[in-house]
């Protein structure tokens, strides 16, 4: 996958594309508006990932520019502006989802996973990851061909795990993704630790073996 | 009390007052004229009757001349200052019925003049008394004009205060209520009518500048609170991601970790501060108008459904007797108000407590248990009053009261062991 990331908080910036830069993915990075709009003019990307406020204009111009060119690159917004009217544009004008600041990269990672998969689907809409393999139509797991049954939570929660397969995700991060901001973090710990539990078990029970690593009480690992 | 009955009041007193003085004036004035007339009658008269004992050297048969009655009284005095007073003057009235050879008296007010003559070496008080039937009638006269002076006056003010009074101070009545219905959120400016007299046009002034200048504040004030929400957004997100980065390094030891962690909970808590006041800047500027119509019972059953984990949790019982109630209003804002009920309905509940959620067509309530002392009234609906028990924003419930009175709902708490209730009435 290639993906090209515009954004003009460095910090950020450099933090997406270590996140990002693993097996598989090709990174490119810009922060302004101009830099981004000829590099989408040279070059194909799967996805862009980008920010509204840029130095040198609105991220809007960019979609209105793909929009104009025919290119059907997957974009995510990511805004600090958390208005409705922002995010209904973006939509109109072709983005595939939209990202409020601040977030967690893990989320960015699963919305970003999400987008090239709705873009390929036309070959394929089976997810497979070592011994799991997911209908993503059917919503359905099988594990070792072995077919389990995993509440609405527990999946969602092990296709998140498997967009960032390999990194530690944060208990907050898992939180957000599964509660939004509706509960307060710290009685959904105890959840999360619950839900963990189950799947695990789950897998275990069909693959025979463990998945899910605990990273010091901060978060989980999945390998 | 009003200014025109206050007006009213005092011109009143004012112009009694001043009739009564005017009318008391007028009295001994007049009165001080009729004497002084009757007085010279008087002078002429007893002239009269000295120079006609002068002359014949006798005392005159017939005393009384002209209604006038004159008495002479011998005496041993040899001199008396001529002198004028009053005293009862008798007329004689025929009567039928009385006693009294058909002739009464009757007493009047009457005026005498007395003086000593002498006849023959002898000397005598001469009194000559008359009647001031005449002066009595003037003086009657004068109450009545001053009567009907004092009528016709307060009519006329009457009217002018009703009728001017109220023209003039019109303006003035506009402006007050103009002020009354000003609202600081309200982008239109206060409308004034127009108005010639110089006061009210100043005060026009006065009050267009001040409201503009309240208004511009506040506006500052918001869009302050709106930027430096959303300035802080990106570095709190360049926190998060360098948080996120930070725990994939494997070489971290535990109390790391352990560090980390408390980081993560303040930067979520910093990022759910921003999130609250900025959503309370757009409840307060107005800026969520995607109105539709629903059904709140709808958006109860959702929301008790992602806050189940939750109560089965705290072994909590939830009891709920819904009826249907259709209401027009942004989901997004309903769904965050009862969002913030429910939060806190749990949050502030004992382990095995009890949550009661009433809704009918003109009120929703929530009832549940929890420390068993009553909140402040007054202050749990202010920003970041919070219990002390409570890790929240602190901004949950004004969030929640701004939101009903973005639709005029009226959100009350009580408390009644061992029950909190939050009851909105639409």
């Amino acid at each position: 996958m290639k993906l090209l990331i515009i954004e003009d908080e460095q910090g950020l910036r450099e933090s997406i594309e270590r996140y990002f830069t693993v097996e598989g993915i090709i990174c490119e990075s810009c922060s302004s508006l101009a830099a981004a709009i000829s590099k989408v003019t040279l070059y194909q990307y799967d996805c862009i990932l980008l920010d509204i406020g840029l130095p040198d204009g609105e991220g809007f111009t960019l979609l209105e520019h793909l929009k104009a060119n025919g290119k059907n690159e997957g974009v995510l917004i990511i805004s600090a502006r958390n208005s409705l009217d922002n995010k209904i544009k973006g939509l109109n004008l072709g983005a595939d989802d939209y990202l409020t600041k601040p977030f967690h990269l893990a989320e960015l990672k699963a919305r970003i996973d999400a987008i090239f998969r709705r873009k390929a689907f036309n070959t394929t809409n089976t997810l497979n990851y070592d011994l799991i393999s997911i209908n993503l139509l059917a919503r359905e797991v099988e594990v070792n061909s072995i077919n389990i049954i995993l509440t609405r939570k527990e999946y969602d929660m092990l296709l998140y795990f498997i967009a960032n397969k390999g990194k530690v995700i944060s208990k907050n991060a898992i939180a957000e993704h599964l509660w939004g901001d509706e509960i307060d973090l710290v009685d959904s710990f105890d959840f999360i630790y619950t839900h963990i539990k189950n799947i695990r078990k789950k897998l275990m029970e069909a693959a025979h073996k463990d998945y899910i690593k605990s990273v010091y009480g901060v978060g989980y690992k999945f390998l | 009390m009003k200014l025109a009955s206050q007006y009213n009041k005092a011109t009143l007193i004012i112009t009694f007052l001043v009739l009564f003085i005017a009318g008391f004036i007028y009295y001994t004035t007049i009165n001080y004229i009729v004497n002084k007339q009757l007085d010279r009658d008087l002078t002429e008269e007893l002239d009269e009757i000295t120079d006609y004992i002068n002359l014949n050297q006798h005392l005159p048969k017939q005393l009384d001349f002209n209604g006038d009655q004159t008495t002479l009284t011998k005496t041993d005095q040899k001199l008396i200052e001529k002198s004028f007073y009053d005293i009862p003057y008798h007329v004689a009235q025929r009567d039928a019925d009385s006693e009294n050879g058909g002739i009464k008296y009757k007493i009047k007010p009457g005026r005498a003049v007395k003086a000593l003559i002498s006849v023959k070496g002898e000397n005598y008080i001469l009194t000559v008394a008359q009647s001031k039937e005449g002066s009595k009638h003037l003086t009657q006269l004068i109450i009545i004009i001053t009567l009907g002076l004092t009528v016709f006056l307060l009519g006329i003010l009457a009217i002018t205060n009703k009728y001017v009074l109220n023209g003039l101070w019109k303006p003035f009545y506009h402006i007050l209520q103009q002020l009354k219905s000003f609202n600081i959120a309200d982008t239109n400016g206060l409308n004034l009518s127009k108005t010639n007299i110089d006061e009210f046009k100043e005060l026009n002034d006065a009050v267009i500048i001040m409201s503009s200048r309240v208004k511009n504040d506040y506006q500052n004030l918001k869009t302050f609170t709106e930027n430096a929400s959303h300035e802080m957004l990106t570095p709190i997100a360049v926190i998060t991601s360098k948080l996120d980065t930070l725990i994939q390094d494997e070489k971290l030891k535990a109390e790391q970790f352990a560090q980390i962690t408390d980081i993560y909970a303040a930067t979520n808590k910093l990022s759910r501060l921003n999130q609250s006041l900025l959503l309370l800047v757009k409840i307060d500027n107005d800026l969520i108008q995607d109105n539709a119509t629903f059904n709140l019972k709808d958006v109860i059953l959702e929301k008790e459904r992602q806050f189940q984990e939750l109560t089965q949790n705290k072994g909590i019982e939830l009891i709920h007797l819904l009826e249907d109630k259709e209401i027009t209003a942004s989901r997004y804002l309903i769904e965050i108000l009862i969002n913030n009920l429910f939060n806190n309905s749990i949050k502030h509940n004992q382990t095995n407590g009890k949550i009661y959620i009433r809704l009918t067509h003109n009120k929703l309530i929530f009832q549940n248990t929890g420390e068993n002392d009553a909140l402040n009234n007054t202050e749990i609906f202010e920003r970041f009053k919070k219990g002390k028990s409570s890790d929240g924003t602190g901004l949950g419930l004004t969030i929640a009261k701004n939101i009903c009175s973005q639709y005029n709902y009226n959100l009350k708490y009580t408390f009644e062991a061992p029950f909190h209730t939050f009851k909105i009435a639409f």
